[in-house]
């Protein structure tokens, strides 16, 4: 298309100045709201997900507790009164073979760490040793525990208490259940299904045992690390070995992949419902760019007559209003793009203390979406008046003053 | 040889809600190449509507027209839009130049589009001097000349694709007497050597300068 109509959408946006700059500022402000919504979305999800996802593939199993059965794991511990027995175990353990299922008992203690110390409640694990490596085979710090009285202490329970490798913890108010030795620290595994031992203690299923008096009858949740085969299809295999009679349940079982999906699902749903919302700005954008395009053809419809007289195409008048749409459009969608990585840049450091989650691919697709969205919003609402100008009848035109 | 405009039994009806308004009534008329013609008549008479006809801006409702030997009665916007580019040069009362473009690419305004090239200045500037306009203002913007400058080129600017013909709407209609006689002095050269020119005007001394009067009365030719 010709040159001269480009050159004149430019020179008419220039002499419009303030105006023209008062629609790129709404096409600038939806395309922030839209990116930066999208890049806290994709910034909570991988945040979580990051947290979430060295879970891995597992099953688990508690007690069946009525209604659907919450999440697994937690405190909580004697007081539920509801048990898996050593015999819902073994049925499980067969059922899951090759995959390896391992029993979990957990109970919370009061207990110090050193002399004069804060009085401590935190929550205990006893995993048997020979589980304990492959449930959790991350440790920051030190070893699994040999001997009966060692044990491994979460990261962030380390980290408040000032515990290193060879710390020792007096278990009870007064030491009543016994004394232990800190043998590794175990690395950080954030929120999780199974067992959440950031904030706890792991110890091994003897000592648990002979400290807080319990048997093997008396587990909390058996947790299945599958390797083998897909979560649904142990879960169905689970549920039909142990739940045969469908009135009165044994197990409750939860499908960790299954979950998190769901999870990520919400939080997709989440992020697609903050950026509609951005939008709407964008909508209003909008708006404000008919307006002045409106504008723009109502002041130049003799200048419009006079193109028409004397030669001017239709498509040539729709082009030079199109172009002034687009140049608003581009520029305003643009330097919105750039200002949305600051600002995501600038809501990810303040809220998650990280902007690790900025550069990733799909914060760079919010960006792009909003940046193309903003470009296709003004094209649109550059479409009607640019078709109005293109049909006026030129005879009309040339008289109107 | 062919006219360079033909009317043949020409009707122009206006459909209004009170009732048919019949602004042309059977007018048949031409222009031979090299004319210098006034059109003259009262308001209402059919002038502007006669005038838009020639300039090909609309079609008539029975009769045909014939502009160099091309028929446009059945002829769409884009090949009427064509026409008006490559044959017709408008002038009007009001100059309407684009303030927004200097006086050279005002010019070069249907060159451009007949192109679709970027301005040759060469053939801008061999029709501003044609119209005696001072080399200076060639880059000024339109607001900024006078009246009289103004329509030196718009002159230049329905010149510049060689039209077969000159339309001229109150050419001098917004101009004083003085910078009125000069461009129609501008006119009576472009006339001699070789330019058909077609003047709408009511103003009797106009008419002066042109070789033949066409008078409309009520839709009618009345010679």
């Amino acid at each position: 298309m010709s040159t001269i109509f480009w050159e004149i959408s430019k020179r008419n946006i220039r002499i419009h100045m303030l105006r023209s700059s008062l629609a790129m500022l709404g096409i600038i402000i939806g395309v922030v709201a839209i990116a930066s919504m999208g890049i806290l979305g994709n910034t909570i999800v991988q945040e979580v997900s990051s947290s979430l996802s060295s879970v891995g593939d597992s099953v688990i199993v508690t007690p069946y507790a009525g209604g659907g059965g919450g999440m697994g794991g937690g405190g909580g511990g004697h007081s539920a009164n509801l048990y898996l027995t050593n015999q819902n175990f073994q049925q499980i353990k067969r059922s899951v073979a090759p995959n390896v299922a391992i029993p979990v008992m957990s109970t919370s203690a009061h207990m110090k760490v050193g002399v004069g110390s804060d009085d401590i409640v935190a929550s205990i694990y006893g995993i048997p040793s020979d589980d304990t490596k492959k449930l959790l085979p991350d440790l920051e710090a030190g070893d699994y525990s040999n001997g009966n009285s060692g044990c491994l202490v979460g990261t962030t329970f380390a980290k408040d208490h000032n515990l290193k490798v060879g710390s020792r913890i007096s278990i009870g108010q007064n030491g009543e259940y016994g004394a232990l030795r800190v043998t590794g620290i175990i690395k950080e595994r954030g929120m999780s299904f199974d067992i959440s031992t950031d904030n706890a203690l792991v110890v091994t299923q003897d000592w648990f045992e002979s400290a807080f008096d319990t048997t093997d009858d008396e587990l909390n949740e058996v947790v299945v690390k599958v390797t083998n085969g897909d979560t649904a299809d142990v879960k169905t295999t689970i549920e039909k070995q142990l739940n045969r009679n469908t009135k009165d349940k044994t197990v409750s079982v939860i499908d960790s992949k299954a979950t998190l999906a769901s999870i990520f699902e919400t939080f997709g749903m989440v992020t697609t419902f903050v950026t509609a919302i951005g939008g709407i700005s964008m909508i209003v954008a909008g708006v404000s760019i008919f307006n002045i395009m409106m504008m723009s053809v109502n002041e130049r419809i003799k200048e419009i007559g006079i193109m028409r007289s004397i030669g001017t195409q239709k498509k040539e008048v729709m082009s030079m209003f199109i172009f002034e749409a687009a140049i608003i459009g581009v520029v305003g969608s643009v330097i919105g793009g750039v200002l949305s990585f600051i600002a995501g840049y600038a809501i990810s450091s303040l809220m998650f203390n990280t902007t690790e989650y900025l550069f990733t691919v799909a914060s760079m697709l919010s960006v792009a979406e909003g940046v193309g969205f903003g470009i296709v919003i003004c094209l649109l609402c550059g479409l009607y008046p640019a078709w109005q100008a293109a049909n006026l009848n030129p005879i009309d035109a040339l008289r109107h003053e | 040889m062919v006219p360079v405009i033909q009317f043949k039994d020409v009707m122009k009806v206006y459909p209004l809600k009170a009732g048919d308004v019949t602004a042309l009534d059977h007018i048949s008329f031409e222009v031979e190449r090299g004319e210098f013609i006034s059109i003259m008549g009262p308001s209402g008479s059919g002038k502007s509507t006669l005038l838009n006809l020639m300039g090909c801006l609309d079609t008539p409702t029975t009769g045909d027209i014939f502009i160099s030997g091309i028929g446009v009665r059945d002829m769409s916007d884009v090949e009427l839009t064509n026409l008006r580019r490559d044959r017709i040069g408008f002038i009007f009362q009001y100059f309407n130049l684009f303030p927004l473009l200097n006086i050279i690419e005002n010019v070069s305004f249907p060159q451009m589009l007949k192109s679709q090239k970027q301005v040759d200045e060469k053939k801008a500037i061999e029709v501003l001097q044609a119209v005696q306009l001072e080399e200076r203002l060639y880059t000024h913007t339109p607001l900024e000349l006078s009246g009289g400058q103004q329509q030196r080129v718009a002159v230049a600017r329905a010149l510049i694709n060689d039209p077969d013909i000159l339309l001229c709407d109150e050419p001098t209609g917004n101009l004083d007497s003085k910078t009125g006689a000069s461009i129609m002095e501008l006119m009576t050269g472009l006339n001699r050597r070789g330019s058909t020119i077609i003047i709408v005007t009511h103003d009797p001394h106009i008419a002066e300068y042109t070789n033949r009067v066409i008078r409309i009365v009520d839709g009618r030719i009345a010679e």
